[in-house]
């Protein structure tokens, strides 16, 4: 954009140059009148309150002598350099026309200062000043005003040309102050008029050479009059510079002198000024200048015109820096008739983003205008064209019309405003309708400017294109010249400003980048502050990258070597403004998820700023920064940098550690904390169970829902839905309880890393974290437990965990880690009610040196060994460790044997466990025990063996019939498995899972073997006792459970391999004859009936005969085992089954066999449990169920007795039979047989040649009724000698069912001959042996 | 610099007498994906000023994406000529020393090319040189994520690549 023509007119550089560039200059600024306002004297506490209040008198309107209204506009500044003053020529808006100070004294000396101080600044501007107030701030609320000279306008004669007009203005205010004194809203009458009268306190006197229209105020006074002085003040200026434009334009242009820019002056010495060229020079320059001053007094339009020609003349004679001014001007003209928004919204725009802000909110205030009631009938009579030509109906009272009369000004201008923008002044419009009902200020409220529409035609109104354009070429011309650099700096930024107001980014950017390349030895702090604008100016286009860039470079500059006074703490702060443009955040977390820039930029941008906020004096900044750092840039530092970074964090730690909290800036900006996350790495974290014996199980266990243990097929959402829930967690965790989180930390950097303070991080209820202390070798993983104790009950969330490494304190959050490792937001746990702990502590009594104590409830291990029979004590001790109280303790035992076999050797009362709760803490409870060695002690005499039957002492029959009835108890369910699996797979054709079920039944049935291990062998029998105890709140829902392992070893001790049954001397009893083998290795003594005992060796075999009672027959087996009730069931209408099952029971019960070891002194018992009958041994077990009574001559026959008669002689038989069972019998064949007993086995009945019989030897009874007694005699004769036996018998065709009652009407006893089958037969034994002699 | 009297607007085709210093391929998330650089590394013409350079000039480059889409969009009459739009976006901004041009392609993948002001060879540099020369990087780079092994959006890493733009940077001088 710059001229390539180079520095036509210009000298080299140490002349009068403008050095001091104002870098805040916009286009508007053209029409402005300049002020300068100053505090002099002491600081003024409400300074800037007043200079804000002074800032918003910024347009008044006055009506001038030809009754147009001027809409005038004021810039006001802080400081003003002299020498810019001095350009005053060139552009009119850099005079310096009016001077106000604000000044603060206590005493007259401080007032003298002050006078004097505003009387040298008057001087200092002397060329230009116009005008000046002096606000004057006493020691005491209600000063009087000092007594003074009127106002001296000596310096400008040509003003009292127009005092009249300034005059008769002011006289016109007094008529409007009271009024619009008492419609300012806060300020009360009573103090303005102290103001005006003040009551005399104190004398001051301001020095005589003061000549300023000076006010004098209390220092907390409320200055009511601020504005209404400073209309005042403008109002003055306004008729100068009016006075000064017509006496311009009345100037006859032939004789106009040449105006010159300050650098200009020696160029033109010697030139002859009268030549043609010259001449228009002279004319172009200065009808520029007039346009400059019409622009200033309000004629915008005029001003218009006035620059074209300007530019028109002087582009004829190549006077291309003024030309250039010209253009500048005429583009500062269109830019503001076309951006009223320029102007009306700049006092408040301060920043970018207060653009877009009404203009309507800045007001200008009702009471600086004098003939406000006239000037408003003005203004709605003559803008009535103009509203008619908008459209808008002319009796919209003015408040209203104004605003929508500038939104369409406004949209007809910018395009591309946004909806937003409508809204904002839609909303304000019916805000200031609101207002203008309420308060009589609202009719002065609209400033805008409003152009009529002829003018907004103007011919050399520039639209958008044209302005950016012609500024352009305005910018080349100046370019020109090397003193005007200063003047083109500003053409850019405000050519800049105008792009920004067009929303033209890169005719914006175009003109800021034209900026750099002008060469201006600035001071470094203008430099400074022109990369700032510039940055301003970007982020206003939204090129943040660039306003980063210039903020950088601002920021370098402000600590360069060549700045002789660096500032780092502005050095930081535009470092820290840069961010965005950098596409970086204060917030870590931003970063990390976003990764967005360049990430070699962001790593040299953060280096910087730590080293800004260090050098600044803020170490715990430069620590945060640096953490940051170190934190969001780790994937892209090289291990080399993560190494001088973390050493560097660690220096810098040691001057402020850094910590979890975030940092406050005094500019209010919030710098997040920064965790270090990545040192150490965390690869894994995952919570823990509880160990098992403090895990925490349900009381109840949960029920089977549904018949499926197992199904691939998940029906529904119900459990898609559980699983989503990531975080949480399926254990539980107890309150007072150590828990545990696992963590897998590497360390990143090549150096020993020291982690202390490791600490879980977590919500929800309160934890206590165990801090810990970690040195961690570089590269290694570590596997770290943290462990802490939950102090509630409820939901704990662990969130992540607190390090303190590097000097760093730092929150890692699990939602934050960085990848690659994936962990959900949150751990989520729950936490029950705390429950007691336990120790078990296990004695066994007989063995006595057996005591394992348990501690801590780790499952222990007892072991027992015992003999078959034996039975001993084992004692638990358990201790209540914890500080709540067990209420609940519940003892239940696994084993692999099935639960019968189980529940008779482990034998113990619940009763008396529950008789020792509540046990309180540190109590003792103990639970008694019994084992017991249950065995089958008969033995098959080698399994599958030949020889099934024992010698059979008197029966022909095998002592066994068939297998064992264990044997067929287990064979019973696999028999009856088959059709349930059958039946199982035939609902279920598909399912593989079908099978679980017939298979859990199986294996009760797989599981009885043990039970029928043979004795001779020892056995291990592992048990658990599961001891499941709770208490304290949380006792209803969950219990801890320990378990007890108990080995238990039996060995075999005795063994029955062959029994039999003999009948005994009296009808009453038996003998129960047994085989019993001594399988321990010791001498063994064993018991076998009260008073007899017998002495086995060690291997050795033994038959003893053991004295019952008969099996009583109507002992009935009311008392069903299980084991008889499913036989019962099983067995198919033969009574047989629960006979022999109850004549077994009878005899297990009845018999009482002990053993007694001699050498080890150990006692144990057997039993014959599961001994199996034959029908005939039965037959003899059982108490028949007749009661026989025979008699030979009458005369009784007593058992074992031997009766002796001759041959031939003549007995007489005599049977009597009772029936003893409950129930009348049937059809009974009663029967008497002689035979002869070889006494080698062999009976011969055939004694048809040796006995005679008168009498039948058979007689059929139909019935005999229960108790009844049936007699039958006959006679026999013995014809020849010999042993003789008589064999008496009962038998019954009818089957003899227990349960079946068959009761008979007729109870006679009816002797019947038996003719049936013989289906059951009762003998009379033993028979009834005769010896015959001759 | 300015005593050399040159003629500079940015809306007019420039012919100045640079080589290319630096070669930048952007991603269409404004990542970078390479940046390769010739020249002595000098304390000013380092790695870290290039990426400087190129970073800066992104803005003026997406401002320029936009204001053509706007076009697009705006006007039926320009369609057919946007449509034929020309990648090459031409001098994005120009520094002291620098002169940033910029290119961008379908998928909105942005070439730079950086030429230096200063160059001592003084030998000028077309616009139709750089075009050609930033078409050339298009291929190149269009060869270099071919490979089946690159992910898009990953930084260029490959030698050749490298290479061949180095090569390329060389030859324009």
């Amino acid at each position: 954009m710059r001229s390539s023509v180079s520095y036509i007119l210009s000298h080299a550089p140490g002349e009068s140059v403008m050095s001091h560039p104002d870098y805040s200059q916009h286009a508007q600024h053209h029409a402005c009148l300049l002020v300068l306002v100053k505090g002099i004297g002491g600081m003024l506490k409400n300074f800037n309150k007043l200079w804000d209040r002074i800032q918003k008198v910024n347009n008044i309107k006055v009506t001038d002598s030809a009754g147009q209204v001027r809409d005038i506009w004021v810039r006001y500044v802080r400081d003003y350099p002299v020498e810019n003053n001095d350009w005053g020529d060139f552009q009119t808006h850099r005079r310096l026309l009016g001077l106000i100070t604000l000044s603060k004294f206590t005493n007259q000396v401080e007032l003298n200062e002050v006078c004097r101080v505003h009387e040298s600044l008057k001087v200092k501007y002397i060329n230009t000043l116009y005008d000046s107030r002096a606000f004057m701030f006493g020691p005491v609320s209600n000063m009087k005003k000092p007594e003074q000279e009127p106002e001296n306008y000596s310096l400008f004669e040509d003003d009292k040309v127009f005092r009249d007009g300034s005059t008769s203005d002011k006289t016109s205010m007094p008529s409007e102050q009271s009024d619009s004194l008492s419609s300012s809203e806060s300020f009360p009458h009573s103090v303005s008029s102290n103001a005006s009268c003040p009551v005399q306190e104190e004398n001051f006197t301001t020095p005589s050479n003061f000549k300023t229209h000076a006010m004098f105020y209390g220092e907390n006074d409320p200055v009511p009059d601020l504005e209404q002085n400073v209309a005042d003040l403008i109002n003055s200026l306004f008729w100068v510079v009016e006075s000064k434009r017509l006496e311009r334009s009345r100037e006859k242009l032939e004789k106009v002198s040449l105006l010159l820019a300050p650098f200009e002056k020696k160029d033109f010495v010697g030139l002859d000024m009268e030549s043609r060229n010259n001449k228009k020079r002279c004319m172009g320059r200065v009808t520029k200048n007039l346009a400059d001053l019409t622009l200033q007094a309000g004629l915008v339009a005029e001003s218009l015109s006035l620059y074209h020609n300007s530019a028109e003349i002087l582009k004829s004679v190549n006077d291309w820096l003024w030309l250039a001014a010209a253009k500048e001007g005429l583009c500062a003209a269109s830019a503001i008739l076309l951006y009223p928004n320029l102007r009306n919204s700049e006092p408040l725009q301060r920043n970018a983003s207060l653009q877009e802000c009404s203009p309507n909110k800045t007001k200008s205030l009702s009471l600086f205008h004098p003939n406000m009631e006239p000037f408003r009938k003005y203004k709605t009579t003559s803008s009535s064209p103009l509203r008619s030509s908008k459209a808008s109906s002319p009796v919209n009272p003015p408040s209203e019309l104004t605003p929508s009369s500038s939104d369409s000004v406004e949209s007809s201008s910018r395009q591309s405003e946004t909806d937003n923008c409508d809204t904002e002044s839609l909303a304000s419009s019916s805000d200031i309708e609101y207002q203008s009902q309420k308060s009589f200020l609202s009719p002065d409220l609209p400033s805008i400017p409003r152009q009529p529409p002829s003018q907004l035609q103007n011919q050399y109104l520039l639209n958008g294109e044209d302005i950016a354009e012609k500024y352009r070429k305005a910018i080349i011309h100046y370019s020109k010249y090397q003193n005007a650099g200063i003047i083109e700096t500003e053409a850019c930024f405000k050519a800049a400003r105008i792009a920004v107001e067009q929303n033209n980014s890169l005719h914006a950017s175009s003109f800021l980048q034209n900026v750099i390349f002008i060469n201006l030895t600035l001071s470094e702090q203008e430099k400074i502050q022109r990369f700032d604008t510039l940055a301003e100016l970007y982020k206003e286009i939204g090129f943040l990258r660039k306003a980063a860039f210039c903020q950088r470079l601002a920021a370098t500059r402000q600590v360069s070597p060549n700045n002789p006074n660096p500032d780092w703490q502005r050095c930081y702060y535009l470092m820290l403004d840069s961010f965005p443009g950098h596409k970086l955040s204060l917030d870590p977390n931003y970063v990390i998820q976003h990764q967005v820039g360049w990430p070699a930029l962001q790593i040299q941008l953060l280096q910087e700023l730590v080293v800004a906020a260090r050098r600044m004096g803020n170490p715990a900044l430069a620590t945060r920064h640096m953490t940051f750092l170190l934190q969001t840039m780790w994937p892209h530092l090289s291990r080399q940098e993560h190494r001088d970074l973390a050493i560097q964090l660690q220096a810098l730690s040691a001057q402020c550690e850094g910590g979890p909290v975030p940092l406050v800036l005094p500019t209010g900006a919030v710098v997040p904390p920064a965790s270090l996350s990545h040192v150490p790495q965390c690869s894994s974290f995952t919570p823990r169970p509880p160990p098992p014996p403090r895990a925490p199980h349900l009381v109840k266990l949960k029920t089977q829902q549904g018949p499926f243990i197992f199904t691939p097929i998940h029906f529904g959402t119900l459990e898609r839905k559980a699983k989503k829930d990531e975080g949480k967690m399926e254990y539980l965790w107890v309150e007072d309880d150590i828990c545990e989180v696992q963590m897998k930390l590497t360390n990143p950097l090549p150096f020993e890393l020291k982690v202390s303070n490791m600490r879980l991080l977590t919500s929800g209820i309160v934890f206590e974290s165990i801090p810990e202390t970690i040195i961690l070798a570089p590269d290694t993983p570590t596997t770290v437990n943290l462990h802490g104790t939950p102090k509630e009950v409820g939901e704990l969330q662990i969130l992540g965990y607190s390090t303190h490494t590097l000097g760093v304190k730092s929150n890692c959050r699990l939602k934050t880690m960085p990848m690659p490792n994936k962990f959900p937001a949150l751990y989520t746990i729950e936490v029950i009610p705390s429950l007691p702990t336990i120790t078990i502590e296990t004695t066994v009594s007989s063995a006595g040196s057996m005591s394992l104590s348990s501690l801590e409830n780790v499952g222990s291990t007892t072991n027992i060994t015992l003999h078959n029979g034996e039975s001993t004590e084992c004692y638990m001790k358990i201790t209540n460790t914890s500080n709540v109280t067990i209420e609940y303790l519940d003892i239940a035992i696994q084993s692999n044997m099935d639960s019968q076999l189980q529940s008779k050797i482990f034998q113990y009362s619940n009763g008396d466990i529950q008789a020792q709760l509540p046990i309180a803490p540190n109590e003792t409870a103990t639970i008694n025990m019994k084992l017991y060695g249950e065995a089958d002690f008969l033995d098959l005499g080698g399994v599958g063996g030949e020889n099934l039957f024992p010698n059979s002492l008197t029966s022909n029959y095998p002592s066994r019939v068939g297998s064992p009835v264990p044997n067929t108890q287990t064979s019973l369910p696999t028999q009856s498995s088959n059709p349930q699996t059958s039946l199982s797979s035939g609902l279920m054709p598909n399912r593989t899972s079908g099978s679980f079920r017939s298979t859990n039944s199986h294996t009760t049935s797989w599981s009885a073997p043990i039970s029928v291990m043979p004795p001779s062998r020892g056995r291990q029998i592992e048990t658990q006792v599961i001891i499941r105890y709770s208490g304290g709140a949380g006792k209803e829902m969950h219990c801890r459970q320990s378990t007890l392992q108990i080995n238990l070893e039996l060995l075999p001790s005795v063994s029955i391999t062959h029994w039999d049954v003999l009948p005994a001397e009296i009808p009453s009893q038996l003998y129960l004859v047994l085989d019993v083998t001594n399988l321990t290795s010791e001498e063994m003594d064993f018991h076998y009936a009260p008073s007899k005992h017998i002495l086995i060796e060690s291997k050795e075999s033994c038959r003893i005969p053991v004295p019952l009672d008969r099996c009583p027959f109507n002992a009935t087996s009311n008392k069903t085992d299980d084991d008889l009730l499913e036989s019962k069931s099983l067995s198919t209408g033969t009574s047989s089954n629960s006979l022999e099952l109850m004549c077994s029971e009878h005899i297990t019960n009845n018999v009482d066999l002990r053993w007694h070891l001699l050498q080890s002194d150990i006692n144990g018992k057997a039993s014959v449990k599961g001994i199996t009958l034959s029908q005939a041994m039965m037959d003899i077990v059982r108490m028949s169920p007749l009661n026989w009574e025979v008699s030979v001559n009458k005369q009784c026959i007593k058992p074992q007795d031997e009766y002796s008669c001759s041959a031939g002689e003549c007995l007489s038989l005599g049977v009597a039979v009772w029936n003893h069972l409950t129930r009348p019998l049937h059809k009974l064949c009663l029967s008497v047989q002689f035979y002869q007993d070889y006494n080698n086995g062999v009976l011969c009945y055939k004694l048809d040649n040796r006995v005679a019989t008168a009498g039948s030897n058979k007689v059929v009874l139909s019935t005999l009724a229960e108790s009844a007694k049936a007699y039958h005699e006959c006679t026999v004769v013995f014809l020849t000698p010999g042993e003789y036996k008589i064999d008496i018998q009962c038998s019954t065709t009818e089957p003899i069912l227990d349960d079946v009652i068959i009761r008979d009407p007729d109870n006679q006893p009816i002797i019947q001959p038996c003719t049936g089958e013989v289906s059951h037969v009762w003998r009379f034994i033993p028979p009834v042996a005769i010896s015959v002699t001759d | 610099m300015l005593a050399s009297g040159r003629h500079q607007d940015i809306f007019v085709d420039s012919v100045y007498t640079t080589m290319a210093v630096c070669v930048a391929v952007i991603g269409k998330d404004n990542s970078p994906l390479y940046i390769g650089g010739i020249g002595n590394d000098t304390s000013t013409d380092n790695e870290l000023s290039r990426q400087w350079l190129v970073h800066t000039a992104l803005d003026a480059l997406e401002e320029r994406l936009t204001t053509t889409n706007n076009n697009t969009s705006g006007s039926n009459s320009n369609t057919t000529r946007t449509d034929m739009r020309d990648l090459y976006l031409g001098l994005l901004y120009s520094t002291d020393t620098h002169k940033i041009y910029g290119y961008v392609t379908n998928t909105r993948i942005k070439l730079v090319l950086v030429t230096s002001s200063t160059s001592p060879s003084g030998s000028n540099i077309r616009d139709a040189e750089v075009r050609t020369a930033l078409r050339r990087l298009h291929a190149l780079y269009a060869d270099a994520i071919c490979n089946p092994f690159h992910l898009p959006g990953d930084q260029i890493t490959s030698q050749k690549f490298d290479k061949q733009v180095k090569n390329l940077m060389l030859n324009n001088v």
